[in-house]
């Protein structure tokens, strides 16, 4: 994992006691609230419906033991004793205290963390895929290079007061699972003609209000002129972005309303002039950064088979964890094991101190110390030899965290809805419960497959419905909340949005639409092989629709 | 009807005005001003801002059912209470946190 060098550690030391001075002018009233309120964004500190919120970074998604023992530790000291994962691989605690946070934030820059960023029309959090370094499909570990954006992107000082936020996600398998394609920068590292690995960068994808799959704009980027070429993309949103209305002001609306075509043609004048110049990273640089993502000390292990049958009939829970919660390590007798965050009835991606500490013990005695954050609100122990994995389960079991469901239907991406979120127009954590509860036994989920159900409680799409199989936002209509349902979203390398069916449901009637859907998948699939998302692009909307609301 | 709704600086904790010039927690104890008090409601408004402790400061639409104030909107009857899902008590003011206009 990367450490902090002597200028990280000044650079993060530096700007807690800066914002600790500003929060104790604004106590004192030297500051008012106008003032104040700019400060405290570019701190990650929201004011949400019932108290405060701060978001805090996890950069691309990577933690260590250490680190995630301080947030347990915040989350029982300064907080409720709990967390919130996010779809954008951060934390967010609910309910701290203004005075308290000069003390977090100084707790957390005490284990190399931050809440920088996490607001704002900056670039914000890079985020990975969850796998990064460990999965099996892997061309290349896209965190080095994650690492040095998060370099080049912290207080950028042109690109602080960017017309919107900007979101970057990077992948190094071919398997998406970093939803790049709904980025404003997409980054997928490739190899080209002659072997050499390097990026292909989409540009302009996104969800929110008018989502748009992101548009390649170069199909091959070397690492060494990366830097020079986001540059260069940002430089020109950065010109030309509108800031006339906050509502058309990200990148994917300038890259829609001009055209790829203009868009690249300007990125590839601003790219003539920065390339070569003090953006290149060099081999050596790289090399330096790459040295902290280093493999950890594998054993030499023969490939092992996990029996999954087997255990079915030994231990069903087990068995299922086996069957769902694992993913192929490229490392021969290891794997990376997803820790779901999604109980049935609970909310998703929230975790307790002690889980969270649990969490931390499992990475540290059998992930060499090592944990992931998905984007899906869950968390990963990404190096597990399979030998522990019965260890593993049990230490999960305990915790209350050993629910084998991930990329099942329980498996839900929920924001925080209106219990919580000032944008909301309606709750989205309810609707995910009651959907958890309807589909709770084992054997349904098993039968029904991957479907992936993601819940908006507003037009901002944090719970990116817009990419769920089944996709579900609410909206306010006369004072109270109705549920919008689409189908068809996926945020794979095969991206495509969700179209809405019809008219909404009460939230009562949800569970019992979402039931009728996947009952009208299962019955028209042609072998339970057909995932929900083939069949739907095999049958089209129509047999949905009918499941919904009726013929004619 | 309408009532003055916020949240306080230091905690952040939702509160309303009550008659009495303070901002306290209970929804039931908010002065509910009637369509001829506007004049009383922006001076009230004008009076919490001098304080630069109250912030997100709202009027929020409101009637009465059999006495209780009842706030049009989902989302400020959420914000009186607490998250539903899972069910949280709402944040409480902390001792230094009671401000009056």
């Amino acid at each position: 994992m990367y450490r902090y060098d002597e200028f990280d550690a000044a650079f993060v030391g530096g700007r807690v006691a800066q914002f600790s001075d500003q929060v104790r002018r604004r106590l004192s009233g030297e500051l008012n609230e106008d003032q104040f309120r700019p400060l405290r964004l570019m701190n990650g500190l929201y004011l949400q419906l019932h108290a405060y919120m701060l978001r805090i970074a996890v950069p691309y998604g990577t933690m260590s033991s250490r680190q995630l023992r301080k947030l347990a530790h915040i989350a029982r000291v300064y907080d409720r004793g709990y967390g919130h994962f996010t779809t954008r691989q951060n934390i967010q605690f609910n309910w701290p205290r203004l005075k308290d946070i000069p003390a977090i934030l100084d707790e957390l820059a005490s284990v190399e963390m931050h809440a920088i960023q996490t607001s704002g029309n900056c670039i914000r959090n890079i985020t990975t895929d969850q796998f990064a370094g460990a999965a099996a499909d892997e061309i290349i570990d896209p965190r080095p290079v994650a690492e040095i954006l998060r370099q080049w992107s912290s207080l950028h000082p042109e690109f602080t007061f960017l017309p919107r936020k900007f979101k970057i996600a990077m992948t190094g398998a071919p398997n998406d699972r970093a939803a790049i394609r709904f980025h404003d920068i997409g980054l997928q590292a490739v190899a080209n003609a002659s072997g050499e690995i390097g990026w292909e960068v989409w540009v302009g994808g996104g969800l929110g209000r008018t989502p748009m799959i992101g548009k390649l704009i170069n199909s091959f980027v070397p690492h060494e002129h990366l830097l020079a070429y986001l540059e260069s993309i940002l430089r020109v949103y950065n010109r030309y972005g509108r800031r006339d209305n906050k509502y058309k002001a990200r990148i994917k609306i300038l890259v829609h309303e001009e055209g790829l075509e203009t868009i690249k043609g300007q990125v590839e004048a601003e790219f003539a002039e920065v390339r070569g110049g003090v953006l290149t990273l060099p081999q050596a640089e790289l090399d330096r950064i790459n040295a902290y993502f280093a493999p950890p000390a594998f054993e030499a292990l023969a490939a092992q088979k996990i029996d999954v049958a087997r255990e079915l009939i030994l231990d069903p829970a087990y068995g299922r964890w086996l069957e769902h919660n694992l993913h192929s390590h490229r490392q021969p007798g290891y794997v990376s094991v997803t820790v779901s965050l999604k109980p049935i009835g609970g909310a998703p991606g929230d975790a307790t101190a002690e889980q969270m500490e649990a969490v931390a013990d499992l990475a540290e005695r059998f992930s060499f110390d090592e944990l992931r954050v998905t984007h899906e609100q869950n968390l990963v122990l990404p190096h597990v030899r399979i030998s522990d994995l019965r260890a593993v389960y049990d230490a999960l079991v305990a915790a209350q965290l050993a629910d084998g469901n991930s990329g099942l239907i329980t498996d839900m991406i929920a924001c925080p809805g209106l219990d919580y979120c000032a944008l909301a127009n309606a709750r989205s954590i309810p609707i995910a419960q009651a959907i958890s509860q309807k589909f709770a036994s084992e054997e349904r989920q098993k039968e029904i497959g991957d479907l992936k159900i993601k819940i908006s409680g507003c037009i901002n799409a944090c719970g990116h419905h817009h990419v769920g199989h089944i996709g579900i936002l609410g909206v306010e209509k006369k004072g109270g909340e109705l549920y919008q349902i689409t189908l068809g979203g996926d945020a794979t390398e095969n991206a495509s949005v969700g179209k809405i069916l019809g008219p909404g449901f009460e939230a009562d009637a949800v569970p019992d639409a979402i039931e009728r859907l996947v009952d009208t998948y299962v019955s028209r699939r042609e072998s339970p092989a057909e995932t929900f998302i083939a069949a739907f692009r095999r049958l089209g909307d129509a047999p949905f629709k009918e499941a919904l609301y009726g013929a004619g | 009807m309408e009532i003055l709704t916020g949240n306080e600086l230091t905690s952040g904790a939702t509160v309303y005005l009550n008659a009495q010039g303070q901002w306290v927690e209970d929804l039931q104890n908010a002065r509910v001003f009637g369509a001829n008090e506007a004049e009383a409601r922006d001076a009230a408004i004008a009076a919490t801002k001098k304080t630069l402790r109250i912030i997100s400061l709202e009027t929020e639409k409101v009637s009465l059912v059999d006495g209780v104030v009842t706030p049009e909107r989902l989302r400020e009857r959420i914000r009186a209470t607490g998250p539903t899902a899972p069910v949280f008590d709402r944040q409480h003011l902390s001792e230094d946190g009671h401000v009056s206009i």
